[in-house]
């Protein structure tokens, strides 16, 4: 498996989602060369610009990287993968490198939601995603962010800013967004609104961590994992406390880049 | 072409092609009643000269159906009455509808009010089928449909006719379980989404040859080396006849060891008793059939003979094929998935729907259960 970069070996993680395409390179299986996400997922121009860009920022080419694995919604069209696996598998090897001992992973990606089950030796042991439903995703957050003219990376701070939280009952992505509109005409602070939000998501999100029994230590993956509102809400309607990480984002890619190392050294 | 491959086309041809079957029939100047799912006596529409053709619906976008049932109605019933009011069931005699659900309860109202020219012949079971009193009722109400479908068959239906008929249906039932065995050991020369068509294509054609069919199948199987290198898995639900569905198990190499779905083996494991009073035999058959949401099963005996298939298939895990907005089967699901758990049998539930065109969440889930197993 010797390469261009001499005895190191470099594999490569791409998760092509449906609303980012996210790439890894790691050297030797442990050290995370580099990373690109891109706004943009399957069927866009994204995947390619994470997968070159990530290999600029590298310093790498295309034949030093000893295997790609592709995982993610577009991990069939990611035409420069060596080996394909489910983003459910990929997040489960990506969380229990950035969280050993996790035993429950909750996903949530930008159109679906996943909780996994890990076994105390942090392989994939069982797993439910959500219905076809936006309630519970990044997706609902993002059609709540819209209507709030605000950035949906906003919506962590503007939850730290409220003194309490306007209720959104409704957990269905359509009624909620009628709901914020009805907030909104009367006058409620912003960001009691965005608790509100914060907090019906949480519920549809535990609902689903509720079907598998949740088993901890827990941790929160996907870019849903950057916003502290979203975490302290489901962390409260949970019960427990949540780990996350700063490269949440990047834990299927990760455990993709990984998956790919282990199939290198076979 | 081989033996094998010849009777597998012929099988997938039919049931792909339904309303060719229903032409077919109807030139040849045989009559054909329809029959709703579930378990309706099916034999004897046989017992009368005619031919029974099973109504399971079929992918499609329903839209005619939702002036007369809500969307969150299952997508079989949406679709059988789709297909009803489109006039794509036109030349039926008389379709057969029963109780067996909430939503199938409204089903007989809505075709009456929607599709006039095909008549419907009302399928009452008794709810407590394993008493006496449930058989006698069962049997009351069987008597009652022989003499609807004698009057639309313009012909007495004999005892000794309807005794053939039963021995025709227990023939095609031991042939489709023979042929589910063979094929759960054959996984590359019966993928599943052929195991499917062949299963199915005995709602729309002639049982006697569809038991002759899969009977010649099963032993020509049986000749054949079993494949290796496969996920084996038993399959639960209402309905499976998904091609796409059914193509993400064969790219995941999942082969379908057993199953208890309703419209595949569920009616085809139990035979019906020979009986002095055929409608009795019938009548006691409703009785001892197990597996399904739909009937009155209070000890959960559906979890039980789960377990026990996937142990004597040999199966790593249980795929529920979840139909959408079937509270029956979301019901079932909680307590049989407990006694899967138990027995440390892994379960995959999937939600599908007649109307799906997007599967990749499907592809998603299905590919990390295999890598899992």
């Amino acid at each position: 498996m010797g390469n261009a970069m001499g005895t190191d070996i470099y594999t490569l993680g791409a998760d092509i989602g449906s609303a980012a395409s996210k790439c890894v390179i790691l050297k030797n299986g442990a050290e995370m060369a580099a990373s690109t996400v891109e706004s943009a997922g399957a069927g866009t121009g994204g995947p390619a610009r994470a997968f070159e860009g990530v290999l600029a920022k590298a310093g790498l080419r295309r034949e030093d990287i000893a295997m790609i694995t592709a995982t993610g919604y577009g991990r069939n069209s990611f035409a420069e993968a060596d080996l394909v696996i489910s983003e459910l598998s990929a997040h489960a090897i990506g969380a229990a490198a950035f969280f050993p001992g996790v035993r429950t992973v909750i996903d949530i990606g930008g159109q679906d939601a996943k909780v996994l089950r890990l076994t105390e030796a942090g392989v994939l042991d069982n797993f439910v995603m959500n219905d076809k439903c936006a309630a519970g995703t990044g997706r609902f957050l993002e059609v709540m962010a819209r209507i709030l003219e605000l950035d949906v990376t906003q919506l962590g701070d503007m939850d730290g800013k409220a003194e309490q939280s306007a209720g959104i009952s409704s957990t269905c992505t359509v009624f909620a967004e009628s709901e914020v509109i009805s907030q909104l005409a009367k006058g409620t602070p912003i960001p009691e609104i965005v608790r509100g939000i914060h907090e019906s998501a949480a519920v549809r999100t535990a609902s689903l961590v509720r079907r598998m029994n949740l088993v901890l230590p827990a941790a929160v993956t996907g870019g849903v994992a950057q916003n502290r509102g979203m975490i302290r809400a489901l962390g409260q309607e949970l019960g427990c406390e949540l780990m996350i990480s700063p490269d949440s984002q990047l834990c299927g890619a990760y455990g993709a880049a990984l998956h790919a190392y282990r199939k290198a050294g076979q | 072409m081989s033996r094998i491959d010849d009777i597998l086309t012929q099988l997938e041809t039919i049931s792909r092609n339904p309303r060719a079957q229903l032409d077919a029939c109807l030139a040849a100047g045989k009559k054909a009643v329809g029959v709703m799912p579930y378990f309706c006596p099916e034999e004897l529409v046989y017992a009368a000269g005619m031919q029974p053709f099973g109504l399971w619906g079929a992918d499609m976008v329903c839209d005619q159906s939702r002036r007369y049932y809500p969307a969150f109605i299952c997508s079989i019933l949406h679709s059988v009455l789709e297909l009803g009011i489109t006039g794509k069931l036109a030349g039926l005699s008389a379709i057969m509808i029963p109780f067996s659900c909430d939503s199938l309860k409204g089903m007989a109202t809505n075709w009456e009010v929607s599709v006039k020219d095909i008549p419907v012949i009302n399928v009452a079971y008794a709810q407590n089928r394993k008493i006496d009193a449930g058989t006698e009722f069962t049997a009351s109400q069987l008597r009652k449909i022989r003499g609807q479908l004698a009057e639309i068959a313009g012909r007495e239906i004999t005892d000794a006719d309807i005794a053939a008929a039963v021995e025709v249906y227990n023939a095609d039932r031991a042939a489709i379980i023979a042929f589910a065995d063979a094929a759960g050991k054959h996984p590359k020369l019966v993928p599943a989404a052929k195991r499917s068509a062949v299963i199915k294509a005995g709602f729309f054609m002639d049982r006697a040859e569809h038991a002759k069919l899969l009977t010649e199948l099963a032993e020509l199987l049986a000749a054949e080396p079993g494949d290796r290198g496969y996920i084996r898995v038993v399959t639960t639900g209402i309905l499976a006849d998904s091609p796409a569905l059914l193509e993400i198990f064969e790219e995941n190499r999942i082969c379908i060891a057993a199953d208890q779905i309703a419209a595949e083996s569920v009616d085809a494991r139990t035979q019906t008793p020979v009986t002095e009073d055929p409608i009795i035999g019938m009548a006691e058959r409703y009785g001892k059939l197990e597996g399904c949401s739909i009937l009155f099963d209070p000890g959960k005996q559906r979890g039980k003979e789960l377990v026990e298939l996937a142990k004597q298939a040999g199966a790593e895990g249980i795929i529920w094929v979840m139909t959408k907005f079937c509270d029956p089967e979301e019901y079932d699901f909680v307590p049989v998935k407990r006694m899967a758990d138990a027995a440390g049998i892994r379960v995959l539930s999937l939600e599908v729907d007649r109307q799906m065109v997007n599967y990749e969440q499907i592809r998603s889930a299905v590919q990390a259960f295999a890598e899992m197993c």
